[in-house]
């Protein structure tokens, strides 16, 4: 298996050759290099490439300069790393430049932070959801009421509100 | 293209309401609605936006995200071992192929091989996993056209199977049995039978099935020419497993990147043209036969020996050393307070799960912990696919366009 280390820049042109070559993307996820020393970029994106023909396998690691982490989309060369991107940028907070939906994808819109850096804490930090003023519907026909969205909640996240 | 849509695709949870209500646009004359999280043929947690007029699809966007438990901060967390009970409950009803890929990756860094019992054994069980897999697809997607049968009798066959699970491993559900470096236990005294009694009834409520559905009027008016998939889109999207199979991709990772046991087996792998809900039932059909004598093949070919990867840095002395090795007692002491360490490195492991590729990226800093576990998870990827699939069509097709793309939303959201 070959390993290729690139810049954003380097990383797009890359794509488009390989894609001309019938090379596949399998995977493409993020990885937070704080605790491992070497580089000197943070953040990084791993991609798995496979081509169907040779069966060759290459594995291409972008770095992500910059405050925020930031590498250009290849979501128009390789459709499918749409999502792949959205949870990167979800959980390590990678802009993609010219991605055309990039927001959220498996935590909640509000949420603040990324949680799978490695100086987000597991289990210390408590649940950020909002109450959702669906919940506060008491009669059937009722409109949801937007202002109880700010009630006062616990540590919890819980409205303290007997359904 | 309505501007409701946009507004609602981007930040709906955000503003609080108007994701959950019907919104009309004025100016396209379009419905937007919400389907799911909470509805019976979303198969656990899916939402979709769409976008209606009348009844017909123009924009499908799924939103996931409600299952999202940060299963791979978790795996972080946990020691090498440890994590197996993390990525088995992922894709939930693939859990023997998620700890497959994972110990697969593991093992690649560890740089050890496997005695030739353990893999059997676990591509005998990840074949088992694929057809009682599949039966749940048969049986939910008959459910969400009509035909309740279905559902019974996939559930049935699938109970024997579980059975089998159950008297090899233990549980029913995220067994953690494969492990880096083996299994964690032998196969039981008559599980030969056992599996002779699964594999005997199987053809037969096979046939069963296909003359219920396959030239059933109701099921093809339903299914024929339905969510089709383009060969390109899929390619392009990334589709795999037989969602791309049916689309013309003829591709899988078990005969064309064969990995353990998978070397040298001959079997064929079926695939269809059409692209539709049709084409994929046809695909999962015919792959369930030849799962059946894929799984035949590995239990007549089981080798004796150990079931595992003897190695003391890697599992734990048997118990009657300890009573007489000061040096078993060590290795036990530190598996057990530490488990194993696992060299530097990085590595990418795939196996072809029952919805397609599953991928394992694992990072480790030598220590005793994964630095980074990711999961590529077929139904995560596949789901791209539904909004090309749902587009034009009928929101009564779209029904069964989500049941043939059979989603796990376990593995969607991890």
């Amino acid at each position: 298996m070959e390993t290729a280390y690139l810049s954003g820049r380097e990383w797009t042109e890359r794509a488009r050759s390989l894609r001309e070559e019938g090379w596949r993307l399998s995977a493409y996820c993020g990885v937070d290099r704080l605790n491992l020393g070497g580089g000197e970029v943070r953040f990084e994106m791993v991609a798995q490439l496979m081509q169907p023909e040779t069966k060759d396998l290459l594995t291409i690691h972008v770095g992500a300069e910059g405050d925020p982490p930031t590498i250009p989309s290849v979501s128009g060369i390789f459709p499918t790393v749409n999502f792949m991107e959205r949870e990167a940028y979800d959980l390590y907070g990678i802009r993609f430049e010219g991605h055309p939906n990039l927001r959220r994808l498996l935590l909640p819109d509000e949420w603040e932070g990324h949680p799978l850096r490695k100086d987000y804490g597991v289990g210390k930090v408590p649940l950020q959801f909002l109450p959702q003023p669906f919940l506060q519907i008491d009669q059937p026909g009722q409109a949801p009421d937007a202002a109880e969205a700010g009630a006062e909640v616990d540590d919890l996240g819980q409205s303290g509100r007997a359904r | 293209m309505s501007k409701t849509f946009d507004r609602l695709v981007s930040g709906i949870d955000s503003d609080g309401h108007g994701a959950y209500v019907e919104e009309h646009d004025e100016e396209s004359n379009s419905m937007v609605i919400n389907m799911g999280p909470v509805h019976p043929s979303t198969h656990g947690v899916l939402r979709l936006l769409l976008e209606l007029d009348g009844e017909t699809v123009l924009r499908c966007e799924p939103i996931i995200g409600y299952l999202h438990t940060g299963m791979e901060k978790e795996c972080e967390d946990q020691n090498w071992r440890g994590a197996v009970t993390i990525v088995t409950r992922m894709d939930y009803l693939a859990q023997f192929a998620n700890e497959q890929v994972y110990s697969m990756a593991v093992e690649e860094l560890l740089g050890i091989d496997l005695p030739p019992r353990a893999v059997a054994i676990r591509c005998m069980i990840a074949e088992l996993n694929r057809l009682s897999s599949h039966l749940v697809w048969f049986g939910t997607t008959g459910l969400d056209m009509g035909a309740m049968s279905a559902m019974f009798y996939g559930f049935r066959e699938r109970e024997m199977i579980l059975d089998f699970f159950e008297m090899v491993t233990g549980l029913r559900m995220n067994n953690g049995y494969i492990i880096p470096g083996g299994v964690w236990v032998d196969l039981p005294d008559g599980w030969d039978a056992a599996l002779e009694a699964i594999l005997d009834v199987m053809p037969k409520r096979l046939d069963e099935y296909e003359a219920l559905l396959n030239e059933n009027p109701i099921f093809l008016e339903r299914t024929s020419g339905v969510g089709v998939l383009s060969r390109d889109d899929a390619l392009a999207l990334g589709a795999t497993g037989p969602i791309a199979r049916a689309s013309g991709v003829d591709w899988d990772l078990r005969r064309d990147m064969p990995y353990e046991g998978y070397e040298g087996v001959t079997f064929a792998v079926p695939t269809a043209t059409s692209g539709d809900v049709y084409g994929r039932y046809r695909v999962r059909m015919a792959e369930m036969r030849e799962t059946l004598e894929l799984i035949r093949h590995f239990a007549d070919n089981m080798p004796e020996g150990d079931f595992k990867n003897m190695d003391p840095k890697l599992t734990p002395p048997p118990r009657s050393e300890l009573n007489r090795s000061m040096e078993a007692v060590i290795h036990h002491f530190k598996l057990v307070t530490q488990g194993f360490t696992v060299p530097e490195g990085e590595t990418y492991a795939r196996v072809e799960s029952p919805r397609g590729e599953l991928g394992c990226y694992i990072v480790s800093d030598g220590g005793t912990s994964p630095y980074r576990c990711h999961v590529r998870d077929p139904s995560f990827v596949n789901l791209q696919a539904l909004g090309p699939m749902a587009q034009g069509q009928l929101i009564a097709d779209l029904i069964a366009t989500i049941a043939s793309t059979d989603p796990i939303m376990g593995g969607v959201d991890r």
